[in-house]
Formats: C-alpha cells, structure tokens, sequence
C-alpha cells in the first residue's frame, strides 16, 4: 500500500519536471554581439518532444544572421571558414555529420566566389542517445564556431544547450522548420544521372547528363573539394539539353586529383528560391574515372581479362586441379610432340567451351531481366550437389574404382582412332578446371566481370575470351614447347600412386563442396546428399567391376540397367524427395565475435550516424574469402585495431545469394565475392579493399577512420 | 584579315575570362608588378630577381591575419626569413572605403604597433597586383623563386581556423616550402587552398 503510493508519487514528480522542462524550452540561445549589434544568433532545436532512449532523432543548429551578413557552407570557396559543430554527448551518444542546406553562391568584388547562407540556416544532424538512459530529462550541449562575413569578417562560437525529456515516447516538434530546411538538402542523383570527369593541363571537366536536367534554365556545379585542396571557378563550358560540361581550374600541382564532389545544383532560374542540388560525391565513388578512352579502357578491360584468368591458375580453389592437369601433361610427356600439342589444344578448347557458354547464358539470363553475378551457380545448392556428384565421380575414377571408356561410335567417328580418347579426356579436364576456378574471383578478373556485366553482349563475350584465353596461355604454351615438358618426370609406375593421391584431393574439394552445402540447407540435406553419392558410388563400382570391354554383352547391359536404375531412385528419392525438403537453416550460420548481420538499413543508420563500418561480404563457398578472414580478419592484431577503433564490424553473408547483397554488390561493380568496404566514418567515400587482404593494408586502413562526434 | 583578328581577340578574351577565377600556376612566371610601400618607395618584382621573394596578402583588420601577428608567428617568419635573404613583401589591396586600407601613416604605425619584420608592406589600394595574382585571402602567400617563377601559393599553414591555438600544431607551408626549395629541393606542397577574409577589391 505504501509502496504503490510512493510509486504513485514519484512517478507525478518525474512528470512534473518533465513538464517543467518542455515548457520552458530550456534551449540556451547564443548571440554574437559586435559592435551593439547581434550578428548571428546560435540554437539548437530538435524534431522531437522527449528522447526515447536509442531511438535516433534530428538536432537542428539555426544560425540567424544579421541582414546582409552570411555564414559559410562545407566548401566556403575562395574565403571564409565552414561552421564546426562539436556536440559534448555522453559516452555511447554519437552525433551523425552535418547535412549542408544548398548553399547560396554570393559573389564579392574582385570575383571573389564564396558559398554560404543569409538570414537564417538550419544545419542538422542526427543524434543517436545511449539505450541506457534514466533520469527525467537530458541535456546536450554543442560548441558551434561560425565566421560570419558582410564587407568584413568576424569570427564567433557559442555553447548551446537542449534540454530534453527522457520518455518511453514522443512527438515530433518543429516540423515546420526541419521541413523547410530538409527540403533544401541536396539529394541523390536520378537514377538516369550519369557524369564522368577529364583532366586538362590545368583544370579538371566535369560531363553530367541527366535527361531530368532538361527542363532547368540553371545550371551549376558548386564544388566540395577535401581541406587544403584549391580549384578555381567551375565555368560551364557548354550545356546541351539534357547534360551539361564544367571547367574547375586546378592547380597543375595537384596531379593526382582526378574528380571532386560537389553538387550539382539546378533550377527555373538563377535566383529562383525552388533550387534543388545532387550531390554528386556519393556517386563518384562508384563512377569509373574517365581519363581514359572508352577504346583505350576496353583494350585496359580485356588484359585485365586475361591477367585474371591466368591468375585463377593459381588460386586456392583450382590447386588440385593444377595437380591434376600437370599429371595430366606428366603422361602425355612419353607420347608424341603432335599428341601432346594436340591435348593441350583439347584442354584449352574445353576451357574456351566453358567460358563462352558461361558468357552466353549470362548474356541470356541479362537480357532476361535476371540479377547475374560471378559465381551466382554455387549460391544454388543444386549446382553445388550436382559438382559434389561430379567431383566424386573424378576421385573415384582417380583411385581406379572404374575407368573411362569412349562408346565405340565416338572411337570410329575419330580421325586417329585411340587419339580421340586422350582428346575428349582433355576437353573436358578443360571444362572441369574452369568450374572449380569460377567461385575465386581473382583480383584483377573481378574488375573485368564487373565492367562486363554492365556491357553489351558483345563485350562480354570478349572478355570471357579475354580470361579463358588467360586461363589457357600456360597449357598452351606448355604442349607447344614440348621442351619444356622434357623438364617434367618421366612417366613411370610413381603415377598410379600421384594418380590416387589426386584422388584424396579431389575428395578434400568434395569436402568443401559439402560445406558449402551444409551452410545452404543444413544437416539434414548433407545427409541425404551423402546417401545420393553413396549410390553414385556404388555405380561407379559397378561399372569399373562389371562393364568392361572384355566383359559379355548381356553383363554390360545388366550392369549398365541397374546402375541407371539406381542412380535414378538415388537422384529421386534422396534429392528429389528428401533433399527437397531440406530448407535454409537461415541464421544458423553463428557470427563470429564481433560481427553483426548487414543489412542495408543498418548500414544505413550506423553511416548516418557517422560510424565507421567495414563490411565482410563472404560465402560459405569462397574459399579466398575463408582465407582472408583466418589469416587477416580473426588475427589479434587485426580485431584489436577493429575494437580500438570503435569500427563496427557487419557481415554480409551470401552463400544463398541473398537479393539484397547481391544489389550491394553490384554498387561496388563486383560480381562475387569477397568484398571489403570500410565506410571511414562521416561523409567519407567508402574504400574497398583488393580481394586478398594482408595485414598491413587493413590496419593502415582502419587508422584512417575519424570519428565524427566532433563533426565538422 | 580583319575577320581573322576579330575572332583572335575573341578567344583570348574567353581564355582570359576562364583564367580569371585561377591564380597564375605554380611553375609559371610571377607576373612582374611596381607599387609603392608604406614609406613611399617604390618596389617591382623585377628588382628582386636573385632573391627569393614571399608576397603576403594583408589586411590589419581581418580576424585570420590578427591570428598571426597577434600570435606574433607572422613576425618571427618574417623575421628569420629576411634574415636569411628573403625580400618578404607584405601587400595591401583592400580598395579606399573597405576594411583593412591604409594611408601611408597608418601603415607605418600598425608595422610600428606590431612590430613587423617585413621587407616591406606594399599599398595596392587599387588591387592591380592583387588581381594579376588573384588573391583572395588575407593572409594569402606566394613564394617566388630567385628565377622568378612561382614555387608555392596558397594558405600560410594547415589550419584553417581563426584561433591562434592552433598555430603551434599545424604545417607552416610557407616556411616548408622555403626550406625545401632553398636547400635543392622540390616543394612537396605547393598548392593549398588559401584560407581567411576575402581581399576587399572594389
């Protein structure tokens, strides 16, 4: 009884005081005073009426300037300083980065061009409170350091201070001047927005074509190069309907600026009040630099093509197949310099064959409509099934379970007769190297894909030659130059042994490809994909036992009936049926310590925010990938500048090919994974990693995060 | 003919048009001047040829170059420069009317007051060199090489800020660029962005 009144009546003193506080403001406004004169006078206002702990909301800091005087934008021009806002927020607060109105252009004499405000600005940001929060109110305080300017300038700061409830919910407040303001940030480019940048001696020209543009008589590029950096007045060289050229004088020296972000600012009329702006700096990151003829950046694309498809040679995925395909040339060493030129072509056309199928059912599934990626079959399970069942077929064939014999038409349809069969043999060795090479998308060959995927089909075609030819120039090179092969081993009995040892690595990829499966669909579905091989296997032993040349007819025709028959219940009840069933475990993939699920929403909210935040996009199928994160991320040092840094850490994991990371991945012009972006905090344009991480990059990365609790 | 003239001088007015928002490039000629300082005498760049030369925009009333004279490191740059054979030309274009122009009586007593070390303060009222240099800024700096050509412009230092605290912690590019190219070596920051008041043209 006592205690429910004590309860009663603290609860009316809370709501008491919070009354108290919402009414009077408590809002501590600052004035610059010069000369008797008020010359800007600080606040800060929020959108809501009460904080809701963790529940992010928007502090406007309005600067009211006498007539006549302005304060300066992000870029303040050729003089004057922007206004730094540094909030004073408890531990676990965070302050996101100034959202810049469009700011005015106001031109002094000597053309002097500065960008800033008159009157009134709104400069807002998002404050996101603690989770943990008690007590009946809250208040925060922000430094604000401003230059304002008439004929003269005079430098003022302030404290301002807001003081707001502390509530399980709220209103909002102010709608009318966080409307006003927020209708004057600049926005995304349209969808149809495209720019690229040249550089001259002395200047940088900026092509925008936009075919929205086409109904604004103005047009202009206010430019926001980082601190330090000076460009001159962007001059607009020439304006078509739909697209526009800009000239920013640069200084020689800067050689190594290539584009500058900036907005693109249009309307009715130059001193038309309906200005709206595009803020071309989020889409740079992105645009290619365009120093380069599109000729000269294709013929750029197709080496990287051919690059990238050597290097697959060499990535962790196709090492056993390398093995397999050096034993391959070791057997062939002992034959004829004809044969052996004749193998390697084999091979390389299975290569080729592959590749262009590839490029032609992504060219396909493109003009489908369809979202294509690099190595999007291994997000299938089924294709993963189906090159566990190939791959056990291989290793069995390797451990001499059964052998490969040709049927007698394809051995009387060959022109040399036994040759045929070492050929095909090739041709397909050719085939399965490349499949196991696709999920490694090597450095440079992710660049290639990702230019090709926005391309005609045409060019990907090419640059698929590009990479199978890159892919196959060793081999070629190698039974072209049989004396080079003289250099490998001499066959002898040793290769049965190599031969079975291949075996057990084409069983450890099997491996892989079952976890990868395990990942997808979970335990069950590993179990009944084993059954189905299991009964793969037994036909295999079926066939090396009982269908042989030597054997009878009738023999090799009851054999191939019940392996056909088994392998057929096999394939409809265990995958047909069972494996069907199998459904994605969803989250039952644990996050390592430290990790946390992506989501665009929550890179969104944590960028917002003005948090740092490095993205792992990964599979449980990617093998690089599973490299990097074991020799790179999970290493001590590496989490320990993760944590010291305060760097959120978000996981993206596309081993079912999720829609939604396959659209980021995109963004980044990537067709697989890996991808490693880290958001440096702030309005800084995210920075991407190569595709095989070492320690020194990743750490020297993360130093270059900024927190921006003190934003400027 | 005449046609043919016509559209030359065209062209160059648009060139010059297009030039005119930029300062003279780093690496190119310091565009020669003759104006009168604070005591009446007359100085041009062709004079110095030899020497290096620093010109420093200046106007007393503007809250970024108080920073630096305040602080008295404008002072003592000047100071330790001239005392190594620079010729450190301090430069005035705020236009009759605007903040920051000087009769030369008040010059002399704000370079008395402030106890200045400059070669001399130069009275541009009438903004010709500001604007052959297009300087925007007060304190905007350039540094001229002994063959004449431009070897660094831009801010004086790496904070951009009014407060004279953050003097100590920042990158003077002014003395940097001295000491590198004075000791055979290339300026490895040879353009910045200028910061402070705008120069009061009229």
């Amino acid at each position: 009884m006592v205690n429910k009144g004590m309860r009663a009546t603290r609860r009316s003193i809370s709501l008491l005081i919070n009354l108290l506080v919402a009414f009077l403001g408590a809002n501590v406004v600052s004035a610059q005073l010069y000369q008797g004169k008020q010359l800007v006078q600080a606040e800060a206002i929020a959108n809501v009426t009460a904080i809701v702990p963790g529940e992010p909301f928007l502090v406007g800091i309005r600067l009211k300037m006498a007539p006549g005087w302005h304060t300066y934008w992000r870029y303040p021009g050729d003089a004057g300083i922007p206004t730094e806002i540094k909030w004073q927020l408890p531990g676990d607060w965070r302050a996101g980065e100034i959202q810049w109105p469009i700011p005015l252009k106001l031109i002094e004499p000597g053309d002097i061009q500065i960008y800033g405000y008159h009157d009134e600005v709104l400069l807002i940001q998002q404050i996101t409170p603690s989770k943990n929060l008690t007590g009946p109110s809250a208040q925060l305080a922000a430094k604000v350091n401003w230059l304002v300017c008439e004929k003269i300038c005079i430098p003022g700061e302030g404290t301002v201070n807001l003081m707001l409830p502390i509530s399980s919910k709220n209103a909002a407040a102010n709608a009318e001047l966080f409307a006003r303001f927020q209708k004057q940030l600049p926005k995304a480019p349209s969808a149809n927005f495209s720019s690229s940048w040249k550089k001259d001696a002395d200047a940088l020209l900026l092509d925008i074509h936009s075919p929205d543009l086409a109904s604004f008589s103005s047009l202009e590029f206010f430019p926001s190069p980082k601190e330090s950096i000076a460009v001159g007045h962007p001059h607009l060289e020439s304006r078509a309907s739909d697209g526009a050229r800009f000239r920013v004088p640069l200084d020689p020296s800067n050689s190594a600026i290539k584009t500058l972000p900036g907005l693109v600012v249009f309307g009715k009329s130059g001193s038309n009040p309906e200005r709206s702006a595009w803020d071309i700096s989020v889409a740079e990151q992105t645009a290619r630099t365009n120093d380069r003829s599109f000729l000269g950046e294709f013929v750029r694309f197709l080496l990287f093509g051919f690059i990238g498809g050597f290097i697959l040679n060499l990535m962790p995925c196709v090492l056993p197949v390398i093995s397999l395909k050096i034993f391959g040339f070791v057997q062939q060493a002992g034959q004829s310099r004809a044969r052996i030129f004749r193998s390697g072509l084999a091979f390389v056309a299975g290569i080729f064959v592959w590749f262009l199928g590839l490029a032609l059912v992504l060219v396909g599934l493109k003009s489908a409509g369809r979202e294509i990626t690099w190595a999007f079959q291994f997000t299938n399970p089924y294709f993963v099934l189906g090159m566990s069942a190939i791959v056990l077929v291989f290793a069995l064939n390797l451990f001499g379970v059964f052998e490969i014999f040709l049927p007698q038409w394809l051995n009387r349809g060959a022109t040399a007769g036994a040759s045929a069969h070492g050929d095909l043999g090739s041709f397909f060795q050719g085939i399965f190297a490349t499949i196991l090479a696709t999920p490694c998308t090597a450095p440079f060959l992710g660049t290639a894909l990702g230019f090709a995927f926005t391309q005609s089909a045409t060019t990907i075609l090419l640059i698929f030659t590009a990479i199978a030819a890159g892919m196959s120039a060793p081999y070629l090179l190698l039974s072209a130059q049989p004396a080079w092969l003289r250099l490998l081993p001499k066959p002898g009995p040793w290769m049965v042994r190599v031969k079975q040892l291949m075996g057990f690595l084409l069983l450890a990829t099997l491996l892989f490809l079952l976890s990868v499966l395990g990942a997808q669909r979970g335990v069950s579905a590993l179990i009944w994909t084993s059954a189905f091989l299991l009964v793969l296997s037994v036909a295999c032993w079926l066939k090396g036992a009982f269908v042989t040349p030597a054997a009878r007819i009738q023999t090799r025709v009851t054999a191939w009936a019940i392996m056909i028959a088994i392998v057929l219940l096999g394939a409809i009840y265990f995958i047909g049926d069972k494996f069907q069933q199998t459904s994605n475990p969803g989250s039952a993939t644990l996050l390592a310590d430290g990790w946390q699920r992506f989501t665009p929403e929550r890179l969104a909210s944590e960028t917002q925010q003005g948090h740092p935040v490095f993205i792992d996009f990964t599979a449980e199928w990617c093998i690089t990938c599973k490299f990097n994160e074991s020799t790179v991320l999970e290493t001590e040092a590496v989490r320990g500048a993760f944590s010291q840094h305060q760097i959120v850490k978000l996981k993206a994991d596309w081993t079912n090919g999720d829609p939604t990371i396959t659209k980021f991945l995109k963004q980044f012009g990537r067709p697989g994974v890996p991808l490693y972006v880290l958001y440096p905090g702030g309005a800084a344009q995210p920075y991407v990693f190569p595709e095989l991480l070492t320690k020194n990059i990743v750490l020297e990365k993360l130093e270059t995060v900024n927190h921006t609790i003190a934003s400027q | 003919m005449k046609l043919r003239i016509l559209a030359l001088s065209l062209v160059s007015v648009a060139l010059a048009g297009l030039q005119a928002a930029d300062s003279p490039p780093v690496g190119s000629a310091a565009p020669d001047f003759s104006v009168s300082d604070a005591t009446g005498k007359t100085h041009s760049l062709s004079q110095y040829k030899g020497k290096y030369v620093v010109l420093e925009w200046f106007n007393p009333e503007c809250p970024f170059v108080k920073k630096h004279y305040g602080s008295g490191n404008m002072q003592k740059l000047q100071g330790e420069y001239t005392g190594k054979g620079v010729v450190w030309l301090s430069v005035d274009s705020s236009a009759p009317g605007t903040e920051g122009n000087l009769s030369p009586e008040q010059a002399q007593k704000v370079m008395k007051d402030w106890n200045t070390k400059q070669t001399a303060l130069l009275l541009d009222a009438d903004g010709k060199v500001g604007r052959s240099y297009n300087a925007r800024n007060t304190p905007h700096m350039f540094v001229i090489n002994p063959e004449g050509k431009i070897i660094y412009e831009g801010a004086i230092d790496s904070k951009a800020t009014p407060n004279p605290n953050d003097i100590a912690s920042s990158t003077n590019y002014v003395k940097v660029a001295l000491d590198e190219s004075m000791s055979g070596k290339p300026v490895s920051t040879a353009n910045t962005r200028p910061y402070g008041c705008s120069v009061k043209y009229k």
